[in-house]
């Protein structure tokens, strides 16, 4: 009995391992996804809107969810209470906030070097270095997307057969 | 009011302006900042530079140079993060900051067409300290009033730059505003209905449209408005008794204050000149006051921690028929 009730539990626990690893491939094409969109929102603000930074951010802010949000929101934030440069704000915000995300080293550098232009050049230029870390995070989106295809069914079964496996040898 | 324009600056920058001496810090009326160059102040008339330790002293090697960083840091904090929304601002030269201080900019130029564009490594920075003297123009009042119309008279106010011309306008503006005539025989006098163009945001200080200088209670603000336009627009929509603008030298500005002037609408206006005759060497102030819309020009002159006018009337029967000759004070 006691013996059933276990192998029930490594089954069920290793099937959400594989779940919750299957999401994360998920949450990374969808949070690059929406990264995309915060940019979009802010060449618009600031090519077309002339609207000051922090409040470019936070309305770019509203149109995403969740952990992406928070980071243009805290930047945001920090730029309002006064004292830091865009670049350490963002920074502060993606070193405070990017564990919460799903994306990884390659969308974190592309942010990072977006912050290091970001309201400090005219018209032209900021859009341009908006459109280039559009550009790295399309490429990365798209890898991003294979490998949810890809990992991302395997990892669901995987769990499921890992706990199979461990039961099997318990038993 | 001080206070406020420190905030803007960067942390070490503010507290290198705060631990000057009182003295000094009371007739503060600029700052510049060049980059890798030493830290100057500007203050009752003089100038001097600052030291690291909070001092001045005037040996330019002893002054604190502030660094390529602070002024990248200062930069981005004046233009609120947001130097892609300025490019009106850069082409003109200058950024006027929360309380009505104006920041004048040097830098390369960005040449488009074989005009200015903006500008661009930005290297020197001259922060003017707004002031607000209230009574700034407790005893010019008298020499200017239209004692027919119990109002004022068309008058251009002249002097070099940093004279006191925007201060004595804005409490012109005021005094006229709460209807607080100095002279004894006006006390009878209403309030009248002020308009203000304030094209470079320095008179009243706008934000967000409303005024952080005390300009009176029946004073409306056309906010960062081109003058010529927006005293047409007062004029049609805001019916003032009085028009108010600074810095006026363009022909169009001209031709709206003849308009004014016309209509019934007394303006005072501040222009950049030494004196009279230098006002006449520009062209359209010239027409302005040869043809007498303008019944008064006050010349001012700052003689220390005070400014001292003189009232002259170009035609002196132009429009004031019971007015004095001319005058001088000093206040």
């Amino acid at each position: 009995m006691l013996k059933l009730a276990g192998a029930i539990l490594v089954l069920l626990s290793g099937t959400l391992i594989g779940f919750r690893q299957a999401a994360r491939y998920a949450d990374r094409t969808a949070q690059i996804r929406q990264l995309l969109h915060v940019l979009q929102r802010l060449e618009t603000e600031i090519g077309f809107g002339h609207t000051p930074l922090p409040e470019a951010l936070e309305r770019a802010a509203a149109g995403a969810a969740g952990p992406v949000a928070a980071l243009f929101r805290r930047t945001a934030e920090r730029l309002r209470e006064g004292g830091a440069a865009v670049r350490d704000a963002l920074r502060a915000a993606v070193d405070e906030g990017w564990s919460l995300t799903a994306m990884r080293e390659p969308e974190r550098s592309a942010v990072i070097r977006l912050g290091d232009a970001l309201g400090i050049s005219d018209r032209e230029d900021q859009i341009r270095h908006l459109r280039l870390a559009a550009a790295l995070l399309q490429a990365e989106e798209a890898g991003a997307r294979d490998e949810q295809a890809r990992y991302g069914k395997m990892w669901r079964s995987l769990g499921f057969m890992a706990a199979l496996l461990v039961v099997i040898l318990m038993l | 009011m001080l206070d406020g324009l420190l905030n803007l600056l960067p942390a070490e920058l503010a507290s290198l302006i705060r631990s000057l001496p009182a003295s000094v810090l009371g007739g503060l009326e600029e700052i510049r900042i060049r980059q890798s160059r030493p830290l100057e102040i500007g203050h009752a008339g003089g100038f001097a530079f600052v030291t690291a330790a909070g001092t001045v002293s005037d040996d330019p090697a002893a002054g604190y140079r502030p660094t390529a960083e602070l002024c990248a840091r200062l930069l981005e904090r004046i233009t609120n993060h947001s130097l892609y929304a300025m490019e009106e601002e850069l082409r003109r030269g200058y950024v006027t900051v929360p309380g009505g201080h104006r920041i004048g900019l040097a830098g390369r130029t960005v040449l488009e067409g074989g005009s200015v564009k903006g500008l661009r490594d930005i290297g020197a920075f001259n922060i003017r300290v707004a002031r607000d003297v209230r009574g700034a123009a407790a005893r010019l009042l008298p020499h200017i009033a239209d004692r027919a119309r119990r109002s004022l008279m068309s008058t251009l106010i002249v002097a070099p730059p940093q004279q006191g011309k925007t201060t004595m306008l804005r409490d012109i503006i005021r005094s006229v505003s709460y209807g607080s005539w100095p002279m004894p025989e006006a006390r009878d006098w209403p309030a009248r209905k002020v308009g203000v163009v304030d094209e470079r945001s320095e008179i009243a200080a706008c934000v967000r449209g409303v005024p952080v200088f005390d300009v009176g209670p029946r004073t409306d603000v056309l906010d960062a408005c081109p003058k010529a336009e927006g005293m047409m627009m007062l004029l049609r929509s805001m019916s003032p008794e009085l028009l108010a603008a600074d810095e006026i030298g363009r022909p169009e500005d001209a031709e709206a204050i003849r308009e004014a002037a016309h209509a019934g609408v007394p303006v005072i206006a501040t222009a950049h000149a030494s004196d009279l005759q230098d006002a006449r060497g520009r062209t359209a102030i010239r027409g302005l006051i040869d043809e007498g819309t303008f019944a008064a020009v006050v010349e001012l002159r700052r003689r220390g921690a005070a400014t001292a006018f003189r009232v002259v009337r170009p035609i002196p029967a132009a429009r004031e028929p019971t007015g004095l000759a001319g005058g001088a004070g000093a206040c």
